[in-house]
C-alpha cells in the first residue's frame, strides 16, 4: 500500500559501488521517492552534506573501495547525524548487523535483494518511524534545556505513579526571581545561557538521583525526584554551573518542596503545594538566605483557609457580608486640615470567621477574577455612597476606588463606571480611581490607554503605592496621573533630617516637578502629620485622622 | 539476443530477478548485460594470479552481490563458492572454479 504524498518529498540517497544494484534500487524507489545516488563513501557524505535535512533516508552499502559504509556510519554517528537521518545498511553478511547496529544503523537490508513490496515497506517504516521520533522529540522537549515539556513531565510522572506505587517522591518547582532582569539588563542571549546553567545544574543531581525535570514559563523548573534528606544540593549544584555566569550577589534561587509519602494527592496537586511553597518565599522577601521552602502545615491550613473563603464568596455577596469603609483624605495645605475625599475599602464580616483581613482574601480573590465582581460591588456601592451623602448631608464628598490589574483588562470596564456615575447622578470629578504601581508596569501601553481615556471623561485617577513597585522615574513621565499616594512603607520611620525623611522629601520634590499632589497614606501620628506638613505634602491620609469608618460616621467630619 | 527463455534455460531464476526489477523486461535484460560486462570478472583474474587474495575477495563479493540480485542462480552459486573460500584465504588452486564462473558469464555473454 503506498502511503499519502504528505507535505513533504522524501528524498533517498543510495549508496552502492556496484551500478547495476544502485539502479536496481532506484527502479524499486522512483516511484514513491526522490533517489539520489553515490558510488562511495565519499561521495555519500559530500551528498549527505549537501541535503542535509532534506535527506529522508540513506540506503548504505558497506563494502565499498575508498571508503567503507562503516567509516561512513561512523562519521555520521560521531556528527550525530545517524540520530536525524535513518540509515539502512545494505548487506549479504550476518556478521555485520551487530556492527552496524551499534553504528547507529536503523534496519538492514539483504543481499540478494527481497522483493520490492519489502524493500518499500521497511523504507517506509524506517522513514515514518523517524520523522515521528522528531516530532514528538519537537513536541516532548523543551529546545532550550532538553528538559521535558510540563505536559509529558506530567504523563511520564504520572505513569511513574502507577508503576512504582511505593516509591517515595519529592514534587519540587525551582525558579529564578525576577529572572526578566537578567534578559533585560544582559540580553536574551545571556538569559539563556543562565536557564541552560540551571538545566545543567539539576541534571547533575538527577544523574546521581532517580529523576525527571521540565521547564516551565520561562525561569520556572519541575523536579519529580525520589525522596531528598537536602534539597540543597540542587541550589549547590546550580550555584556552582552559575559560577562562570554570575557573580554570588546575583544569583536569587528559590525552591520549594512537597513531599507526599501516601501520595494522597494528584501529581498535579502536589507541584501545585509545591510550587505555592516556591512562592510563599518570594512573598516573605526571598533574598535574605531564603532559599528553601518545603510546603507544611502552616500552608496546608492556609489552603484550607482559602478554599474556605473561595466556597463562602457567592454567599457573602448576596447576603451582603462584604461591607464598604471609608477612610478620609484631608487636604492639610490650610491652616486646617479638611476633609477633601475618602478611600473607599472592602470589609468582609464573615458570620463564622469574623472580620476577615482583606490582605487575606484580596489576593485570592485576584488569583482566580473573583475580584473584579468584588471591585465592581465595591465601585456601585460607593457610587451610591456619594450620591446619599449629598442627600443626606447636602455635600459631595469624592470617594476613590481601586481598581486592580484584572479589572484594567477587561474591556467593559470604563462603560461599567460610565454606567453607575450616570445613574447615581454624579459627577465624574468626584470618582475618583486608585490604580496600583505595579499595573502600569505590567501592560504599559494598555493601561495607560484605559488611564487616559478615564481622564477624558473627567475621572482623577492617583497612583497607587508609589514607590512599592519598580516603577523607573522614566516611567513616570509617560504616565498620565492626578495624584501620587505615596506608599505607607515611606512613613513608617521618618525622623526629622534622617535617610527616611529625605525620600519622602525627593517623592515631594518629584510629584511637584510633575505638577501632582501628593496623598501620604498610613500616617498615624502627629509628628509624622507634621513632619509632612512642612515638607510640603498635599494630602494625608490614615489613623491619625481616621481609621476606615462605615458611611454613616462620615457626618463627623463634614 | 538474450531473453527471458535463454535465461531460464540456464537456470537463472527470472521470476525472482524480473521482480527485483519490479517486472520491466527490458530494465532486467539491461542490468543483466550491465551485471555481465563488469570489468571485476577480469580483475579477480589478475589479484587471483597474484596471490591476492584479499584483493579477490573484495572483487568476489561484490560480483557476488551483482549476481546474485540480477538471479544469475547457477553463476551465483559458484561465486558464492568461491566468495567463502577467499574469506576463509583458503590456499587452494583456484583455477577450476574462476575457469568455471567465466565459462558461464562467456555463456550469458554469448546469448
Amino acid at each position: 500500500m503506498k502511503s499519502i504524498k504528505g507535505l513533504f518529498d522524501h528524498t533517498v540517497l543510495i549508496v552502492d559501488d556496484e551500478i547495476t544494484n544502485r539502479e536496481m534500487l532506484a527502479n524499486i524507489l522512483a516511484d514513491e521517492y526522490k533517489v539520489i545516488m553515490a558510488s562511495d563513501g565519499k561521495e555519500a557524505l559530500e551528498k549527505i552534506r549537501e541535503y542535509g535535512s532534506r535527506l529522508s533516508l540513506v540506503l548504505l552499502d558497506l563494502l565499498m573501495p575508498n571508503m567503507s559504509g562503516f567509516d561512513v556510519l561512523k562519521e555520521l554517528k560521531e556528527k550525530g547525524i545517524s540520530s536525524e537521518i535513518p540509515v539502512i545498511v545494505l548487506t549479504s553478511e550476518k556478521s555485520s548487523e551487530i556492527e552496524s547496529l551499534h553504528l547507529g544503523a536503523a534496519d538492514f537490508l539483504t543481499k540478494p535483494y527481497d522483493l520490492p513490496e519489502v524493500i518499500l515497506a521497511r523504507v517506509r517504516h524506517s522513514i515514518e518511524l523517524f520523522e515521528n521520533a522528531r516530532l514528538i522529540h519537537a513536541t516532548q522537549y523543551d529546545k532550550l534545556t532538553g528538559f521535558y515539556n510540563p505536559k509529558y513531565f506530567f504523563e511520564f510522572a504520572s505513569q511513574f505513579d502507577e508503576r512504582y506505587p511505593a516509591e517515595k517522591m519529592d514534587a519540587l518547582v525551582i525558579n529564578f526571581t525576577r529572572f526578566h532582569l537578567l534578559n533585560e539588563l544582559n540580553g536574551q542571549e545571556f538569559g539563556d545561557k543562565v536557564l541552560n546553567a540551571m538545566a545543567d545544574g539539576i541534571r547533575g543531581v538527577l544523574i546521581r538521583n532517580r529523576g525527571i525535570a521540565a521547564r516551565r514559563d520561562s525561569d520556572v523548573f519541575y523536579v519529580y525526584v525520589t525522596h531528598l534528606e537536602d534539597y540543597g544540593i540542587f541550589i549547590d549544584a546550580m550555584k556552582t554551573a552559575f559560577s562562570p555566569l554570575l557573580k554570588g550577589s546575583e544569583i536569587r534561587l528559590r525552591l520549594g518542596a512537597y513531599f507526599d509519602s501516601d501520595r494522597s494527592h494528584t501529581i498535579k496537586e502536589r507541584f501545585d503545594h509545591a510550587l505555592q511553597a516556591c512562592n510563599s518565599i518570594r512573598n516573605k522577601g526571598g533574598n535574605n538566605g531564603e532559599e528553601i521552602c518545603i510546603y507544611d502545615k502552616e500552608m496546608i491550613e492556609k489552603d484550607k483557609f482559602d478554599a474556605h473563603l473561595l466556597h463562602d464568596f457567592e454567599a457573602a455577596l448576596e447576603q451582603k457580608q462584604f461591607k464598604v469603609n471609608y477612610q478620609p483624605k484631608f487636604n492639610i495645605k490650610g491652616d486646617k486640615p479638611v476633609l477633601c475625599s475618602c478611600e473607599a475599602l472592602i470589609r468582609w464580616i464573615h458570620p463564622e470567621l469574623g472580620f476577615v483581613r482583606p490582605d487575606l482574601f484580596i489576593p485570592l480573590f485576584e488569583e482566580n477574577g473573583l475580584v473584579t465582581i468584588l471591585d465592581r460591588y465595591v465601585w456601585e456601592e460607593s457610587a451610591r455612597q456619594i450620591r446619599k451623602w449629598k442627600e443626606e448631608l447636602g455635600v459631595t464628598i469624592p470617594v476613590s476606588v481601586n481598581v486592580s490589574r484584572v479589572d484594567l483588562a477587561d474591556p467593559d470596564m470604563t462603560n461599567f463606571i460610565t454606567k453607575i456615575v450616570k445613574e447615581n447622578g454624579l459627577s465624574p470629578k468626584d470618582y475618583m480611581l486608585e490604580v496600583t504601581e505595579s499595573a502600569y508596569t505590567d501592560n504599559q501601553k494598555h493601561i495607560i490607554e484605559v488611564v487616559k481615556n478615564l481622564r477624558s471623561l473627567g475621572h482623577k485617577v492617583e497612583m497607587d503605592d508609589f514607590g512599592s513597585g519598580y516603577s523607573s522615574l522614566n516611567m513616570l513621565t509617560s504616565m498620565p496621573i492626578d495624584a501620587l499616594k505615596m506608599d505607607k512603607a515611606f512613613i513608617r520611620n521618618i525622623k526629622p533630617g534622617n535617610k527616611d525623611m529625605k525620600l519622602v522629601e525627593l517623592v515631594l520634590e518629584i510629584a511637584k516637578s510633575l505638577e501632582v499632589p501628593v496623598v501620604a497614606e498610613g500616617v498615624e501620628t502627629e509628628d509624622e502629620y507634621k513632619m509632612l506638613k512642612a515638607a510640603g505634602c498635599d494630602i494625608i491620609q490614615g489613623y491619625y485622622f481616621s481609621k476606615p469608618i462605615p458611611p454613616e460616621e462620615m457626618e463627623k467630619f463634614v | 539476443m538474450i531473453n527471458i527463455e535463454k535465461l531460464q534455460a540456464f537456470g537463472a531464476d527470472t521470476q525472482t530477478g524480473l521482480a527485483r526489477c519490479m517486472n520491466k523486461e527490458d530494465f532486467y535484460l539491461k542490468l543483466i548485460g550491465m551485471g555481465l560486462k563488469e570489468t571485476r570478472f577480469e580483475e579477480l583474474g589478475t589479484a587471483l594470479e597474484a596471490k591476492n587474495l584479499e584483493k579477490a575477495f573484495e572483487l568476489c563479493h561484490s560480483l557476488k552481490g551483482v549476481i546474485g540480485n540480477l538471479a544469475l542462480d547457477p553463476l551465483y552459486k559458484e561465486i558464492c563458492e568461491m566468495t567463502e573460500l577467499l574469506r576463509a584465504k583458503t590456499d587452494t588452486d583456484y583455477t577450476g572454479i574462476y575457469k568455471k564462473i567465466m565459462d558461464m558469464r562467456a555463456e550469458l555473454l554469448a546469448m
